[in-house]
């Protein structure tokens, strides 16, 4: 076959598999704009008229807005717990002096323990773990997820930050630098990089959780996006028609997200795969 | 570098970190551990029962049945990922008009809430109101429908074909990334010496993509022991508890049953098992290394 033929092949079969992967995407957007009537009584066929029922009764179930509030709160304060611990813990095994050699790698090597460890070993004990210290609802999500991350972030960054020069470190400590300073001003600014995959990675996994919030989350005023999804499942009869339409109002602004840093987080994504 | 690191320095800057995780992951696995070994219902206190839960556990119908439907989910979706995430990266490696577009549309269920896939599937593989089972009527195909979920034996595969549709895009990814690394003048060369395509993916691209192979093996094996939300939402574990998973069914026995020491047993036995199947797959690697 010529090569040209062959490129028309390959071209075809990406855009069928592309279309296969789509479609449950569109299926839905379609779904949710049927009453429940129609989606029982005639699975396939396109919506009558565009009905927003759905979203109506979704809105008038469940606060989004404050389902959004609770997750982006939640998201930022257990970034900065995070960001802030691992940093610092990580220019410590990455850049500082030891006598004894081992004692860092045996550090390094017990903080990333956690990567093999399944968070469903975790979500009972770490919950008695927060009646024990009196953690409670939005808090105890915030320590799960911060911890939950130490593993990956200290790989992450001890990874890079052994790899920019000492140099930098003797320059700064010359023209007088003290630690807090060449922590600050030097080490932090040039470490953008791998803070963003941090960032980025742990934006995604705390947006998506739901074993833990399940477990931890009581009030329906402290619950994340994730509880708001399966909410309507909670219910005897199953709502069709608000399932679907909660999930295209969860899933749409996430969709969003991708398409603006799309190329950031697949690269933050793979970047994290790969030196896992 | 010398004069900063003074000892109270190493470890001001280091003990949040090391709190945090000691407290939140390694003792709560020690705890998970120790519950398993007593029986506990949450009122007072967890009493001492020795090897009762995990007893138990070999006798228990339900945990022999969700250890094999775990194992009829992780073979299809182990082998359908590996191969065709693989397959999927050469051909968006080529170069066609268009390829970086899909790579971008494939990756995007990825990023997904697990819960919300789920949810979406429901719709497709439903008995009643799904597409499958509705345009198999249409068609005047009805004999082939069948209870993709919900029934009594397809919802472990149905599962699998799930997270192969969640996870394609990103292993895929990976994948890509590990071509990119491979010299291209490798293929010149192989092209020159009249090598065909089967001969350079099976000579060169293979062996040199072993390491990312292997990435790839066991983000599979462990991503499939944390598959969850997936079943919870398409069958719940049911109907009674035949649908259930090693993950799902040690947490309704912990949540839902309140049983918490046989669910602590079960939850380390699954995890056990997932570090058992990562060890068979470093063996076998190993030996074809050499």
């Amino acid at each position: 076959m010529s090569k040209k033929g062959k490129r028309k092949i390959y071209a075809v079969l990406i855009l069928v598999i592309t279309l296969l992967v789509v479609f449950p995407f569109f299926w839905m957007l379609m779904l949710a704009f049927k009453t429940n009537q129609e989606i029982m009584s005639d699975p396939l066929a396109f919506p009558k008229a565009l009905s927003l029922e759905n979203f109506k009764h979704a809105m008038e179930t469940l606060d989004y807005l404050n389902l959004y509030k609770n997750t982006a709160q939640i998201c930022i304060l257990a970034l900065l717990l995070e960001l802030t611990c691992t940093f610092l813990s990580s220019f410590v095994l990455a850049r500082m002096q030891f006598v004894n050699k081992k004692i860092p790698d045996m550090l390094f090597q017990y903080m990333i323990i956690g990567l093999s460890i399944s968070p469903f070993i975790l979500l009972f004990p770490v919950y008695r773990v927060d009646i024990a210290l009196g953690i409670r609802g939005k808090w105890a999500l915030i320590f799960a997820y911060a911890a939950s991350s130490v593993s990956f972030n200290t790989l992450l960054l001890v990874n890079y930050l052994k790899q920019l020069p000492v140099e930098i470190d003797e320059a700064a400590i010359v023209d007088g630098c003290c630690i807090w300073q060449l922590i600050y001003k030097v080490i932090l600014p040039m470490s953008k990089p791998v803070i963003a995959t941090v960032v980025i990675f742990n934006v995604l996994y705390i947006w998506n959780e739901f074993p833990y919030a399940s477990v931890m989350l009581r009030d329906v005023s402290d619950y994340t996006l994730s509880m708001g999804a399966s909410f309507f499942k909670g219910t005897y009869t199953v709502d069709y028609g608000g399932i679907i339409a909660s999930s295209v109002m969860i899933i749409i602004p996430e969709l969003i997200f991708y398409g603006i840093f799309q190329k950031n987080i697949v690269e933050g994504m793979t970047a994290g795969a790969v030196k896992g | 570098m010398y004069w900063l690191s003074k000892r109270r320095y190493k470890i001001g800057l280091f003990i949040p970190s090391i709190l945090l995780y000691t407290i939140f992951i390694i003792i709560p696995i020690g705890m998970a551990i120790g519950y398993s070994f007593t029986k506990y219902s949450g009122l007072g206190k967890p009493v001492f029962s020795g090897l009762a839960n995990y007893r138990r556990l070999f006798k228990d119908t339900l945990f022999l049945r969700s250890l094999s439907n775990t194992m009829e989910m992780f073979i299809p979706a182990f082998l359908l990922l590996l191969i065709f995430s693989f397959l999927l990266a050469l051909l968006l490696n080529k170069k066609i008009k268009g390829s970086d577009f899909a790579k971008s549309m494939i990756f995007s269920p990825a990023i997904i809430a697990p819960i919300i896939c789920g949810i979406i599937w429901v719709y497709i593989l439903d008995p009643n109101i799904g597409v499958i089972n509705n345009v198999l009527e249409a068609i005047g195909a009805s004999g082939l429908k069948q209870e993709w979920i919900g029934g009594d034996k397809l919802s472990p595969y149905s599962v699998a074909v799930i997270y192969f549709w969640q996870q394609l895009g990103y292993l895929t990814t990976i994948f890509i990334a590990g071509l990119k690394m491979i010299p291209g003048d490798i293929f010149e060369a192989a092209e020159i010496d009249g090598a065909s395509e089967v001969q350079s993916i099976r000579y060169i691209v293979i062996p040199m993509m072993k390491s990312t192979i292997s990435t790839v093996s066991i983000l599979i094996i462990t991503g499939v022991f944390k598959i969850f939300e997936l079943v919870q939402q398409t069958t719940g574990g049911g109907p009674n508890h035949l649908s259930e998973t090693l993950v799902t069914y040690s947490y309704s026995m912990t949540f839902a049953s309140s049983d918490y020491g046989y669910g602590m047993s079960l939850a380390t036995v699954t995890f056990i098992v997932s570090l058992v199947i990562v060890g068979i797959y470093s063996a076998i690697f190993k030996e074809k290394e050499v």
